[in-house]
């Protein structure tokens, strides 16, 4: 929730000292704007921090990547951070895999915030993963080892270990 | 290393593999490493390749850009699992070296000169060739040596780790950090030549230590 959105400021280069606060049972985190009652939700939070960077490359160029990225950002509040159940983890896992298997980044060639939403969204999940479970979901192993080690991302989170050498061999 | 022959199905099945847990072929950004293979491979690879695929068309996407990517394009062998034989032939002084080619070894009716000038040429390719330093490839290790308690001598320590000797390992800078409780793991940088040192053999060596050293990690592994 609000940690990320910290993490997030950082590594668009935002100054500190954002006030935010939470909403409800969920803890939905509020940014206190200048003006008006403030912005809630993080996709809300999270988009109006890109553009205030000036990094709006982030949400998608086309038309079409930008509509993949609000996919995925509404995955991630819909789906991923509602999953309590190893059962729905793993159906969240499943579906990643299968999409990422001919992708590099979420939305196919580029990087955007999709990418970094997901990654601190999954993050305690990958961290809690076994090593037959991660080379299980192959392919979002290697999408996730990839965005930790992209600049600025990772920042103090723990480094999720993918060992390199598959241990066990099963089909695809 | 090196992927076998890219152009024939068993090339591409090793290529396929090696990407199954890897966005690229070196490291975690597009570079000139990706350039080099993806020149060699003729068409897309199948789909029942499919990392091989996801790889080819995110490269492909970069075409505008590739001039610009990082680092140097290296012979295709420098590339790929290192469990692979390079049969390339472009590391090794066979004879079989693309440059060579160039001089008309495809020409069936030779003539005595035209022989004899390959013959001179080749020669004088392989003189240069072999006064050439070769390109080592070198990684930056950070060791974190772990005492069994904070009474173990830290100092004593150091001086077995670093009276550690091999051909290709140089022992670079060190220092303390304190891991809590009073006890301090020793970090220490090395330079390794990657074809004669591995972590596994200082691994097994700084180990051996037993009366100071309780563990080893590898605390971080930079290729240079």
């Amino acid at each position: 929730g609000v940690e990320e959105l910290v993490l997030l400021e950082k590594l668009l280069g935002l100054p500190k000292g954002s006030k935010y606060g939470v909403r409800g049972e969920r803890k939905v985190p509020v940014l206190q704007t200048n003006n008006g009652p403030g912005l809630t939700g993080i996709m809300t939070i999270a988009a109006y921090l890109v553009k205030q960077a000036k990094k709006e490359q982030l949400l998608g160029s086309t038309a079409e990547e930008k509509a993949i990225v609000q996919q995925w950002l509404e995955y991630r509040v819909t789906q991923v951070d509602v999953s309590s159940s190893k059962e729905d983890t793993r159906i969240i896992l499943k579906d990643l895999n299968i999409h990422l298997e001919d992708k590099v980044y979420l939305a196919g060639n580029i990087f955007t915030l999709a990418d970094i939403l997901m990654y601190y969204g999954l993050h305690h999940v990958m961290v809690e993963l076994t090593v037959q479970e991660k080379e299980n979901y192959l392919n979002v192993s290697r999408w996730f080892n990839h965005i930790q080690h992209y600049p600025g991302v990772r920042q103090h989170l723990s480094n999720v270990v993918f060992i390199k050498n598959r241990l066990y061999t099963n089909a695809h | 290393m090196g992927f076998g022959d890219l152009k024939s199905a068993a090339g591409l099945r090793v290529l396929n593999d090696f990407l199954a847990d890897r966005s690229y072929i070196e490291g975690y950004v597009p570079s000139q490493a990706d350039i080099a293979v993806f020149e060699a491979i003729s068409a897309p690879p199948p789909a029942d390749l499919f990392h091989a695929l996801r790889w080819y068309n995110h490269i492909k996407s970069y075409e505008k850009q590739k001039a610009s990517l990082p680092g140097v394009k290296k012979a295709l062998g420098k590339y790929g699992p290192t469990d692979v034989e390079d049969t390339t032939g472009a590391a090794t002084d066979s004879k079989d070296d693309d440059d060579i080619d160039l001089f008309g070894s495809d020409d069936e009716e030779e003539s005595e000169e035209a022989k004899k000038l390959r013959e001179e040429r080749l020669a004088q390719y392989e003189s240069k060739k072999s006064k050439k330093p070769a390109v080592v490839a070198k990684s930056s290790i950070l060791l974190d040596v772990k005492p069994w308690d904070d009474e173990t001598d830290m100092a004593k320590l150091e001086e077995c780790v670093r009276s550690i000797q091999a051909d290709g390992l140089v022992w670079g800078s060190s220092k303390l950090v304190p891991v809590g409780y009073g006890i301090k793991k020793l970090q220490i940088q090395c330079v390794v030549e990657d074809d004669k040192v591995g972590t596994d053999m200082l691994e097994e060596r700084i180990t051996a230590f037993e009366d100071y050293v309780q563990s080893m990690d590898v605390a971080a592994f930079n290729k240079i």
